[in-house]
């Protein structure tokens, strides 16, 4: 008892407590040889036994509470700590812009029921423009300057290969975004990238079960889910080589509300991405039987949505890898 | 191409308003992208008659004129100009009107009004202009002249359009017929159902015919037919050479080309209104009076016009005369041949060229010319004598006095009719909208193509010459859509019926691994693919692979694609530093390119580079600094998120395999049943010198092929332990150079069902222990499923797994 009243802290109560009423402790021992004692006197030296047990544990429980209390009242009369200064640091990585918008694009198409297929960026002139509808020496590959590998190889111009990757080895119903890089022969400026990245997207099935209508529902949803669901969408006739009919498609301009800004070069819309029905002689050249199956196709460029989306208008920050754009997101 | 509404509204007559023209033909494919609206540099100019012309009676150089100027009345003008004589037609500013700043021709800006004044003891009641003073040409030479048949007392800037709208209209790589004014005419005419007016294409009449004698006979001859199939050409004599009339270089300059004398702008003319290219030969510079449409051949050479010498290859098609090559067919004329001020005769050629010969060619040269651009597309297949007749007729206009000869023309290959039959089930199948037979008839006449109903839904359409575009029923289909702006096509929910396959799982890991990387305080970075052949030769080198080279690189810096990624992050790193980074922890996720067995491959890698401080500190602390370890352990984390922590194994790599780490550190991330994952390391210290860096440069790089391939998200779940676990731990002293991991895992190799983990918790070495030895110490956990173990069981089971490991590693307790 006299070594537990001069316990000053939790820690030597505890001591004093194993030493007394802990497994091997003195108590315990003094109960454990009550076998020894004869059986009659066992109820009263037992008995003893107990409220001294008893009695020492109140009182660890009483010198406990005061010492709890006493420690209760040293922190509160702590000085204030100056909340103001900065919390601790913990790591954080940031994912890239592109990455972000390039998964959110996929989760929406994805939602609406089509399968991510990757397709590779080196490619054959087949893939990238033959099969496509791009007859050789025609001015229509002038609107996409090539990087050559040597061998008939190419890097690809756009996600379109993925078009024909995909229908070569499946047949229809499909419905597929193609997600990755592109490489044509820009240098890097605030308008171009060699290198960026688009989503192609198609949709086969029996002739006339997915018409020009769908691809105006689709891409209406589409552009509403990622822009809003009260942007307004247009359609306007085009031309590609890999879609008959062609269209474009364009959104409201988010900056000036339609009224007209140097975004959307006052015309009050963005061009947001080109579409249209596959081309019969793509279809041909995978295969299929233009009067069997139809479907439709579209691309977009997911730097230009980006950029459309964060409201920046300089193409390098996408590559120039500057912690202080990045860490932004 | 250009489109001035003056110009457009001779084809379609009546008023048209500029914004409802921008909308309706952006939408229907052919995209305004500008509309410059030109005013002229000046006001209160009419069109004038000087009437009669006297020497100023005190100034030598000075006329004193009277002019016509219709509604102004007759004035009295005193005019300095060389060239003012009674008679001619001129532009006169009455009193009140302002002129172009005399600085800069061309300027909107107009200068003060005019005044009547008294010009050395003469009144002057206006002013006679000349081209500079009006801001329309650099011309100062002497007053404007314009042609007989001028309305005298017109606006001069009603005369001449200079109110006038520029649409820059983006024509489409398919409409060909589009780069002219009528055929952009045709489009509005068919937009706006007006009717389109043949306008001036048919007057030839008033050409006077040249006598037999005064043209020598030309001999055409074709001997390439597959690359032109046709050619056609008119010889004129009595040619004067001369500036063109003002209102039609005003034209010219409105589309972007620059006048030169009267026979070339009538060419380039004729081409922006009806998009058939024609060149003019001097007709006495072709020797023998021959002309010859042949392949090069054995020619390699010719002068163009531009004074460059350019080589042909022998497909390149050429004009040639008795002697050689004159021009090369469709891109430009030669320098031999060229039209100059003593022409007297010219032969004005109107050919049909192969549009992917022109093309190759072109392209080749790096010589895009107005006619070349025009011919790849694809002219009218039948616009050539057209073509020349309204030549002869502008150029009689132009060139007073001029003759012409008869027009040879040779065909050798005429064009079939394309006929395309289609249904309107094709088309509602394609729209998705239901367009009845008899409109989709009308939408495609308006258009110039003759349809037949041929059944109830059946029709037949005749393809005009000038739409190459339109072979197949899609094609059509897209016609009846376009003239609507798409507007009949409705909008309808689209749910596609395709199963989706399994192939998109990969996406889901691929943004685990980013996402675990993020949380570590990693950065994702984007680099372009392109690297310099010296940072493959550091980073990229594995045995049996080289580089992939790009045969027309931006620069020699970017001429190879990266092999490896750590190139691109080691750029970041450097370009941060130089930018207020005191730290750079970053990763990047993309595609490395190689070649293998003379094959080019893909792979999709990831790699991480961290430098400097970790984050996890509080003020006036400092945050661990990244090295091998730290970033092995986000590699961990990575694998672990992967279920492939401990299906991969950490070795030591010989420095030579990984020249760019430092040999102490490299090492290699493997499957423990075989195979490479990939390489971990702090950079070589050399490299690190270029770096200018303080403390070690972690870097590693994964092949997320193989991690996608063997990883997977999905874990088994269990409920927690119900039973307590009991641990001890184990120290065992080993040699200094043992792999501390593998104490790990030979201990959990023990025959021993409870024990359930084992995890090193102390590498200790020298003290008390013997030199070259190290003490390792792990903890191990037993639990039973079941109940709660004894101190019995326990130390049973431990001492097994203590002499197994004592046994397997030829280790010492301590």
């Amino acid at each position: 008892m006299a070594e537990l009243a001069q316990s000053a802290s939790l820690e030597q109560i505890e001591n004093v407590r194993v030493k007394v009423l802990g497994r091997g402790g003195e108590l315990t021992e003094l109960l454990r040889s009550m076998r020894e004692v004869p059986a009659q006197e066992r109820p009263a030296i037992g008995q003893l036994a107990n409220q001294v047990k008893r009695d020492i544990e109140e009182r660890i429980e009483v010198l406990k509470n005061e010492l709890r209390r006493r420690a209760l009242g040293e922190s509160l009369a702590r000085a204030p700590l100056d909340v103001t200064l900065p919390g601790v640091q913990f790591p954080r990585g940031h994912i890239h812009p592109l990455t972000q918008i390039t998964e959110r694009l996929l989760d929406i198409w994805a939602a609406m029921g089509f399968e991510v297929i990757p397709t590779p960026d080196i490619e054959d002139d087949f893939h990238n423009f033959g099969a496509l509808n791009f007859p050789s020496d025609h001015p229509a590959r002038d609107m996409q300057d090539t990087f050559f590998l040597g061998d008939g190889l190419l890097l690809r111009t756009h996600t379109s290969n993925g078009q024909i990757r995909v229908m070569e080895r499946r047949q229809p119903p499909l419905a597929v975004v193609c997600p990755g890089a592109c490489y044509r022969r820009d240098e890097l400026s605030v308008r171009y990238s060699p290198m960026f990245s688009q989503i192609e997207g198609f949709a086969v099935d029996e002739f006339g079960k997915i018409t020009m209508a769908h691809l105006k529902g689709a891409l209406t949803e589409f552009l509403r889910a990622f822009f809003g669901p009260t942007s307004q969408v247009r359609f306007r006739a085009s031309f590609f080589p890999f879609t008959e009919p062609s269209a474009e498609a364009d959104v409201r301009c988010i900056f000036c509300a339609g009224t007209g800004c140097r975004v959307c070069k006052h015309s009050g819309w963005i061009e947001i991405l080109g579409a249209g029905m596959i081309h019969p002689n793509v279809l041909r050249a995978v295969g299929y039987d233009p009067q069997r199956y139809s479907g439709f196709a579209f691309g977009m460029g997911v730097e230009r949505l980006a950029l459309i989306k964060l409201g920046v208008d300089d193409m390098r920050l996408f590559f120039e890898n500057d912690l202080r754009f990045l860490t932004q997101f | 191409m250009k489109l001035p509404l003056s110009w457009l509204k001779e084809f379609v007559p009546g008023d048209l308003d500029p914004g409802v023209l921008t909308e309706r033909l952006s939408m229907a494919g052919l995209e305004v992208e500008a509309v410059e609206r030109l005013k002229p540099a000046f006001s209160d100019v009419v069109v004038a008659k000087v009437l009669r012309v006297e020497r100023h009676p005190n100034a030598e150089r000075l006329s004193v004129c009277e002019v016509d100027g219709g509604g102004a009345g007759r004035l009295n003008v005193v005019c300095g100009a060389p060239n003012v004589r009674a008679g001619m037609t001129s532009a006169l500013a009455v009193v009140g009107a302002r002129l172009a700043a005399e600085k800069n021709a061309g300027d909107q800006a107009c200068g003060p009004a005019l005044e009547a004044a008294v010009i050395r003891g003469v009144r002057s009641e206006g002013m006679l202009c000349s081209e500079r003073e009006l801001g329309l040409f650099d011309d100062h030479r002497g007053i404007v002249a314009l042609p007989d048949d001028a309305p005298v007392g017109q606006s001069l800037a009603d005369y001449l359009e200079l109110d006038d709208c520029v649409f820059d209209v983006a024509v489409t790589p398919n409409r060909g017929d589009c780069l002219s004014i009528l055929g952009l005419a045709r489009e509005v005419a068919a937009l706006l159902g007006r009717k389109l007016s043949p306008a001036r294409t048919k007057r030839i009449r008033s050409v006077k015919r040249a006598a037999e004698n005064s043209i020598a006979p030309i001999a055409i001859e074709i001997t390439a037919p597959d690359l032109c199939p046709r050619y056609a050409a008119l010889p004129m004599a009595k040619i004067a050479i001369s500036d063109s009339p003002l209102w039609l270089r005003r034209r010219l300059k409105a589309c972007g080309m620059r006048p030169v004398n009267n026979v070339v702008d009538v060419t380039n003319y004729l081409m922006l209104e009806i998009g058939q290219p024609l060149h003019a030969f001097d007709l006495d510079r072709l020797r023998q009076h021959r002309v010859i449409v042949r392949r090069a051949g054995e020619d390699r050479e010719l002068e163009t016009l531009d004074h460059v010498k350019r080589p042909l290859l022998k497909d390149d098609l050429v004009i040639a005369d008795g002697e050689g090559p004159v021009a090369i067919a469709g891109v430009m004329g030669g320098l031999t041949s060229e039209v100059d001020n003593s022409t007297t005769r010219i032969l004005l050629e109107s050919a049909f060229f192969d549009p992917p010969s022109v093309t190759r060619t072109s392209r080749r040269l790096g010589l895009v010319s107005e006619a070349s651009y025009r011919f790849e597309r694809g002219v009218d297949r039948q616009g050539q004598i057209a073509a020349l007749y309204r030549a002869a007729q502008l150029l009689s206009e132009v060139a007073r006095g001029c003759e012409a000869g008869a027009v040879i023309d040779v065909e050798p290959q005429p064009q079939p009719i394309r006929q395309v039959e289609f249904s309107t089930k094709l088309i509602t199948g394609l729209l998705g909208a239901a367009i009845p037979a008899g409109e989709a008839a009308r939408r495609l006449r308006a258009l110039g193509i003759k349809v037949k109903r041929t059944g109830k839904d059946s029709l037949e359409a005749v393809i005009p010459s000038f739409r190459a575009d339109l072979r197949e029923g899609a094609d059509l289909a897209e016609e009846v859509a376009r003239l609507t702006g798409l507007a009949d096509i409705p909008t309808l929910p689209c749910r596609p019926s395709a199963e989706v396959g399994g192939e998109d799982q990969r996406r889901e890991l691929l943004r685990a691994i980013g996402e675990r990387l993020s949380a570590c305080g990693l950065s994702e970075i984007k680099s372009l693919a392109f690297t310099a052949p010296e940072e493959n030769r550091t980073f990229g080198r594995l045995q049996g692979t080289g580089p992939v080279k790009v045969t027309n690189p931006l620069s020699a810096e970017l001429s190879e694609l990266r092999q490896s990624l750590i190139c691109g992050l080691v750029a970041a790193l450097r370009f941060n530093l130089r930018r207020e980074a005191q730290a750079c922890h970053l990763f990047e996720l993309g595609k490395v390119f190689y070649r293998e067995h003379d094959e080019l491959r893909e792979g999709l890698r990831v790699a991480a580079l961290s430098y400097g401080e970790l984050a996890f500190r509080g003020l006036g602390e400092r945050g661990r600094r990244a090295d091998l370890f730290t970033l092995k352990g986000m590699i961990e984390g990575c694998l672990d998120t992967l279920g492939l922590v401990d299906k991969a194994e950490f070795v030591r790599l010989p420095g030579e395999l990984a020249p760019y780490l430092h040999p102490g550190t490299a090492t290699d991330v493997r499957l423990k049943t075989g195979g490479l994952l990939g390489r971990l390391g702090e950079l070589h210290p050399e490299l690190a010198l270029t770096l200018e860096v303080d403390y070690p440069v972690a870097v590693c790089e994964l092949d997320v092929g193989e991690l996608i391939t063997y990883g997977s998200l999905r874990k088994p779940v269990a409920p927690p332990p119900r039973f307590p676990a009991v641990r001890r731990d184990l120290a065992l002293l080993l040699d200094r150079d043992f792999p501390a991991a593998q104490v790990r895992s030979v201990i959990a190799q023990a025959d021993a069902s409870l024990l359930e983990s084992v995890e090193l918790f102390d590498v200790y070495e020298g003290g008390s222990l013997p030199a070259g030895k190290k003490s390792v110490a792990v903890t191990c956990r037993y639990r039973a499923k079941d109940r709660t173990l004894t101190d019995q069981e326990v130390n049973l089971l431990h001492a097994t797994v203590t002499s197994f490991a004592i046994e397997r590693l030829g280790a010492v307790p301590r």
